[in-house]
């Protein structure tokens, strides 16, 4: 509970960024989605449950601002954290190179999940994707550079609430 | 599996309690949201405090002449607001809606290629209303699409599921007017749909585009942008056009919210 609870925190603390970031780039008329970084240190550090409530919570976090189907963001997040979660056994994923890959391949596929369910709430003669694309550009690139800090940040946030990053039984099996 | 059956967990949820968890999860981050603006704010009186006596006393001097024109525009608009009030009086015409002026500043801007959003700092607090129109210096801004306790948030003109009911300055025949494309870093762009065939615009000589009054939710003659382009339709009956906004819409901080005020 408490691992869920400090992941769930830092998310929150991570949303606070990012939505302060994207006032900040208004202007310019660009923002970024962090979508695959909710998900990943959830589905590659913790077990499947402690992972799940926190990355679903999350989820809930973005829809209840967002003006779309509520459940939709929780959804994509659970889908993208079993998809990572199902794959971490063949991977390193103590590594931050394979953290960094799986964030930038979970948020791709976030996105476009996103942006196909609300593309079709447009009315015709609307083309979003130029903007689309700009924006999943940026924000592959903001997740690029600042994965690695935030990965980090909340291994930290785990040893600090007293946490010690306990084996993973999951994989001996 | 595990996502299956979350899933199905889900859609079988009951709506109140994914009503009860919305709202419950948008005020445990509305707070967060409103102390980053409360933080932006002190920059401001902090920076602010760094200018120079000169620099106020020539802001003031300024503001004294402004003071004096809306003086002016003021008693204008009193007079003009009695002759409203004693034409509809003799021609027994229906009042037409008024409103509260309800100024408010932008907690949060949330512009993406999905929707075109802000956050504001007044909601169920000052009696805001869902649908009442919100303007700024340069025209309109959106119009109020929820109401929570403390905030609301606001559909922005250059949303694309914004439709607004528009006329050209000085025309009264109707057309519509459809938040559009928001291209990375260019202005705000809109459509204008069902416009008269007689009717021409150029990027060199722009038409300005008002609100109509048709509809009740915004007052008419609120500037919505100028028309740029047009073209005829495939049906030939009417033109399209491109709409380009007030670029300042992208970094707003202050708006006013138009509460309409029930007759009695």
């Amino acid at each position: 509970m408490r691992r869920t609870l400090v992941t769930f925190l830092s998310l929150v603390l991570l949303w606070f960024l990012v939505s302060q970031a994207n006032h900040e780039l208004s202007p310019w008329r660009i923002s970024v989605f962090a979508g695959g970084l909710f998900v990943v240190f959830a589905a590659l550090r913790l077990e499947r449950r402690e992972g799940l409530i926190a990355v679903f919570a999350a989820g809930l976090l973005h829809d209840s601002v967002a003006p779309v189907w509520f459940g939709l963001h929780a959804l994509l997040f659970t889908a993208a954290h079993a998809f990572i979660y199902h794959i971490r056994q063949r991977v390193h994923r103590e590594e931050t190179l394979v953290g960094v890959l799986a964030v930038l391949l979970a948020n791709l596929g976030i996105f476009l999940g996103l942006s196909f369910a609300v593309a079709r709430t447009l009315p015709t003669g609307i083309d979003p994707w130029p903007r689309l694309l700009m924006d999943l550009l940026v924000s592959q690139l903001a997740l690029a550079a600042i994965t690695p800090w935030f990965l980090s940040l909340q291994s930290h946030a785990l040893a600090w609430a007293g946490d010690p990053q306990r084996p993973d039984h999951s994989r001996l099996t | 599996m595990v996502l299956g059956i979350v899933l199905a967990v889900w859609l079988i949820l009951p709506i109140f309690i994914k009503r009860i968890l919305r709202i419950s999860f948008f005020e445990l981050q509305a707070p967060v949201g409103l102390a980053a603006s409360y933080v932006r704010d002190l920059q401001d009186y902090w920076s602010l405090r760094t200018r120079s006596n000169n620099d106020l006393i020539a802001a003031g001097r300024d503001l004294v002449r402004l003071n004096a024109s809306y003086e002016v525009a003021i008693q204008q608009n009193e007079s003009l607001r009695q002759q409203v009030a004693r034409l509809e009086s003799i021609l027994r015409l229906p009042s037409l809606t008024r409103y509260r002026s309800e100024p408010a500043r932008v907690a949060r801007r949330d512009f993406n290629g999905w929707w075109q959003r802000m956050t504001v700092r007044k909601g169920r607090n000052y009696c805001i209303t869902v649908g009442a129109p919100v303007i700024f210096s340069g025209g309109i801004v959106g119009k109020v699409a929820e109401v929570h306790a403390y905030t609301c948030t606001v559909d922005l003109i250059s949303s694309p599921n914004l439709r607004i009911a528009a006329t050209l300055d000085g025309d009264t025949r109707p057309l519509s007017y459809q938040g559009g494309d928001n291209p990375s870093f260019g202005p705000p762009l809109g459509i204008a749909e069902y416009v008269p065939t007689d009717a021409s615009a150029s990027p060199t000589s722009p038409k300005r585009l008002v609100t109509s009054g048709l509809g009740g939710v915004f007052p008419a003659g609120l500037i919505i942008g100028e028309i740029t382009r047009l073209e005829t339709s495939t049906d030939g009956l009417f033109k399209t056009g491109d709409v380009r906004l007030d670029p300042r819409l992208a970094e707003i901080t202050e708006v006013t919210i138009l509460v309409p005020l029930l007759p009695n």
